[in-house]
């Protein structure tokens, strides 16, 4: 399992650069690439216990996988899977293909790692890959959402390597267990990067521009995957050192109703998804044992949606009401949108279920709260009026489809979810959302100012939430 | 002494990052900031000695550096060295219809 681990860790690279090689094959090697992980993950669920290694001395590269990076390894491949697929008749380029690739490999190695170093290799490169991703179409604006990413990405990383030299000065070694020895600036430091770099909270407002001014395949990939790479560090920390968990809860709660609040108000469907996605890294966040389950739930779903909205005819909800949309294309958008919402049979509810479960009383009420935000936001999408003709692009249904079946096939993990009760609750929640929606929120015309999103205040905001989190990092 | 001059290096980069208005200063400052962050591996990679970290035959307690930070921090040079690349290219590229690089106007150019 060892040497397996290592040669699935390379493989990425590996393939991900015999594409500059042999152009030709780009579209078959990248598929290759993700399928290999997928097989890699399953490889894992099937293993009793977890794999550690560690490389040459107690100061190097530590590895540790296990049912919980299986999760995210499985989300990873399955989403690089169906972007390739979706764009596999366009006229990409073996760029845009070595590029995912890069994107899909660096991301495999954050998910293995368990010192910060190796973690930070990983972050960086898969945002250095998503940056050329972003810019791909070469146009003006593409470049400046791409640079304001970057330029965000890395500010936060270098906090994050002063932390990392705080970790290695208190105990000789740069692992995630050094945490729980190391002073609380350096947690501080450490969380706020991994808080940008996952969208999460405040910190996390970079991401509505970023997600929806990307292409429809890219902001999948982002929204499906690459923001769990900030995310899956944190949930280790929780799971690995005790003191910190609290501070993960608490942050996944505010993120989770931040997230719902921004979207209720938001006129535009593709930004709608990517507030969506910072109330669900939040639901991530807030139960570390159940994380692994719900990201895999959320990255299905939610670059599904983002491949549906692509095929919408306007992206502006306005427009869209006025419009049918074609009937086959409502029922993906409605099974997607049921799914996030927490309904029976599909994978969103047993994630959501496991992770209420997971919850102490006070933070399960406030989730609650924002799985009837889910609902509301979600509902927008469901009462759209269909019966349209329109035709979808070619590599569309296949990708959606993959999807969409890994949705329903993935209840297989967490059969015990289905009890009347349970399911009631569901139904209850949703129905609480939708009788919102009708009453409330299908009329609302207010307009959110969007000044936290701009570029200055964003790292103004590095700051203040270093300063937050020393505070609460700060024995008691 | 040293620690807080270096911190300062840190500090006086993340407060160019918001001051400045032009976008090539910005990124000057990241790299300013970056400089900091590197000193500050090497300065605690200097905790315990100054010497080069290299076995020999005959004595060998002395007061060596410690050789991890360095080697990790090389790495982090090769990035942040990539990175800027990629950010003065788009900068470049932006500079044609932004000609003065206010980053303000280019977001407000560049954002529905």
């Amino acid at each position: 399992m060892n040497t397996l681990t290592l040669a699935w860790i390379g493989l990425p690279f590996f393939v991900g650069f015999s594409i500059y090689l042999i152009p030709k094959f780009a579209k078959y090697l990248a598929i290759f690439g993700a399928l290999a992980s997928a097989a890699y993950a399953f490889q894992l669920f099937a293993m009793p216990s977890a794999v550690t290694l560690q490389l040459l001395d107690n100061f190097s590269v530590t590895l540790l996988v296990d049912r919980l990076s299986g999760y995210f390894i499985l989300t990873n491949a399955l989403v690089t899977a169906a972007v390739i697929i979706y764009c596999w008749p366009t006229e990409k380029t073996a760029f845009f293909y070595a590029q995912i690739l890069m994107v899909h490999g660096s991301l495999n190695a954050a998910f293995a790692s368990s010192d910060f170093i190796s973690l930070y290799v990983g972050l960086e490169v898969s945002g250095i890959a998503a940056f050329l991703l972003i810019a791909y179409p070469r146009t003006d604006r593409s470049i400046w959402v791409a640079l304001r990413y970057l330029f965000i990405s890395n500010t936060a990383m270098l906090f994050y390597l002063v932390g990392a030299v705080l970790v290695y000065k208190a105990s000789n070694s740069f692992s995630f267990a050094g945490l729980g020895a190391a002073p609380p600036e350096a947690t501080a430091l450490i969380f706020m990067a991994l808080l940008v770099k996952g969208g999460v909270f405040v910190s996390g407002l970079w991401l509505p521009l970023t997600h929806s001014e990307s292409e429809t395949p890219v902001s999948a990939l982002l929204s499906g995957i690459v923001v769990k790479a900030g995310v899956y560090p944190l949930v280790r920390c929780a799971l690995m050192v005790e003191e910190v968990a609290p501070i993960v809860q608490i942050f996944g709660v505010g993120a989770a109703l931040m997230g719902v609040f921004y979207g209720l108000f938001e006129k535009d469907t593709k930004r709608l998804l990517a507030f969506s996605t910072v109330s669900q890294l939040g639901w991530i966040l807030v139960a570390p044992e159940a994380a692994g389950f719900y990201a895999l739930a959320h990255g299905l779903v939610k670059s599904a949606l983002f491949l549906i909205a692509g095929s919408l005819p306007s992206r502006d909800f306005k427009v869209l009401r006025q419009k049918q949309i074609n009937t086959k294309l409502w029922i993906a958008l409605v099974v997607g949108s049921l799914s996030i919402s927490g309904f029976p049979f599909l994978v969103g509810f047993g994630a959501k279920m496991l992770t209420l479960k997971n919850l102490t009383p006070p933070y399960a009420i406030a989730m609650n709260v924002a799985a009837v935000g889910t609902a509301i936001l979600f509902a927008k999408f469901i009462f759209l009026p269909r019966g349209g003709e329109a035709k979808s692009k070619p590599g569309f249904w296949p990708a959606v489809l993959l999807l969409l079946g890994g949705l329903i096939a993935a209840n297989a993990f967490d059969v015990q979810a289905y009890t009347l009760e349970n399911m009631l609750k569901a139904i209850a929640i949703i129905g609480v959302g939708w009788l919102a929606y009708f009453l409330i929120f299908q009329r609302t015309a207010i307009k959110l100012p969007r000044m936290l999103e701009q570029f200055d205040h964003l790292v103004g905001f590095m700051s203040l939430i270093s300063l937050l989190l020393f505070w609460m990092a700060l024995p008691q | 002494m040293l620690e807080a001059l270096v911190l300062a290096t840190v500090f006086c980069g993340f407060f160019g990052i918001i001051f400045k208005k032009n976008l090539l200063m910005k990124i000057v400052c990241m790299d300013v900031m970056s400089t900091g962050v590197i000193a500050y591996y090497v300065v605690v990679a200097s905790r315990e000695g100054l010497l080069t970290p290299i076995i020999s035959k005959g004595k060998n307690v002395v007061a060596y550096a410690d050789p991890v930070p360095q080697a990790v921090i090389l790495t982090a040079i090769v990035i942040g060295f990539s990175i800027q690349a990629l950010m003065l290219v788009s900068v470049m590229k932006l500079a044609r219809d932004n000609p003065t690089l206010e980053s303000n106007e280019i977001e407000m150019n560049n954002t529905p």
